[in-house]
């Protein structure tokens, strides 16, 4: 059996560089599925397109359909976990921000599409949930991309 | 500020195989074990083996969970590295980095 003292300083360096591109290896293989990003993307849409069946102002009640999203994307991160194989434990800096930024571009897009019903212009709000469908397919991407390079650097 | 591990050969992890299973899991908290089999580039009844030993040392744990996207009943098996396999793990990496002479 190898011992500590049996070991070629070669082959431990061999081991450790192995190592590395196992987890470079295992970045590119975690790639974030297309289809479940723009599904992400959808339920954004959804929500911020949901504003404009509202009454912005002293008698808003915000939509049933928040609760809905929120649980459908639950739902759509799950099956995100299942489908890699992956479950990380720190996703980076570089990834939270992104999330972060998703969830502040969909607060905003929101509150736009909400200002646009309440000055009459209810046509808009497609806009503003097209812009959320595209910003959150993608920075849901970058965020996910993101998380699979924090583990590939060791 | 954390502790640099002391090191600690394992005859147990130096395994070519349990050592790069041991490497993958390091960074996340659980792989698929499909996953690691296509990374790894390792037959099924081959990683099996390898984690068989490993969980009997305590150095992982295997948990199955139903896969929503099959119609099938197959189960996914998820890997987790203990945190006795943690520490013996950063233990034999300090080791080797020794051996090599360097910081790595």
């Amino acid at each position: 059996m190898a011992t500590h003292h049996s070991v070629d300083p070669s082959h431990a360096a061999q081991a450790l560089r192995t190592l590395d591109g196992d987890r470079t290896r295992l970045a590119v293989a975690a790639r974030p599925p297309a289809a479940l990003m723009v599904a992400l993307g959808a339920l954004a849409a959804w929500w911020v397109g949901a504003a404009a069946g509202t009454s912005p102002g002293a008698g808003y009640t915000p939509p049933t359909s928040s609760w809905l999203a929120v649980a459908a994307a639950v739902g759509v991160a799950y099956a995100v976990r299942t489908r890699t194989g992956v479950r990380f434990r720190r996703a980076g800096a570089r990834a939270t921000i992104t999330a972060a930024a998703l969830v502040a571009v969909c607060l905003v897009l929101y509150s736009v599409s909400l200002a646009l019903v309440s000055a009459g212009a209810t046509w808009a709000v497609a806009l503003t949930s097209l812009a959320a469908f595209a910003a959150v397919t993608w920075l849901s991407t970058v965020a996910y991309r993101a998380a699979a390079d924090h583990v590939a650097r060791a | 500020m954390s502790r640099a591990p002391e090191p600690r050969f394992d005859e147990i992890i130096h395994a070519p195989v349990r050592l790069r299973i041991c490497g993958l899991l390091r960074r996340v908290d659980q792989l698929e074990f499909g996953l690691v089999r296509q990374t790894l580039d390792v037959s099924a009844p081959t990683l099996s083996k390898h984690l068989r030993t490993l969980t009997e040392a305590g150095y992982v744990r295997l948990t199955k969970s139903p896969d929503a996207t099959r119609a099938d009943a197959r189960l996914l098996t998820w890997i987790h590295l203990t945190p006795c396999g943690t520490a013996a793990l950063d233990a034999h990496l300090a080791a080797l980095r020794e051996i090599v002479g360097t910081e790595h």
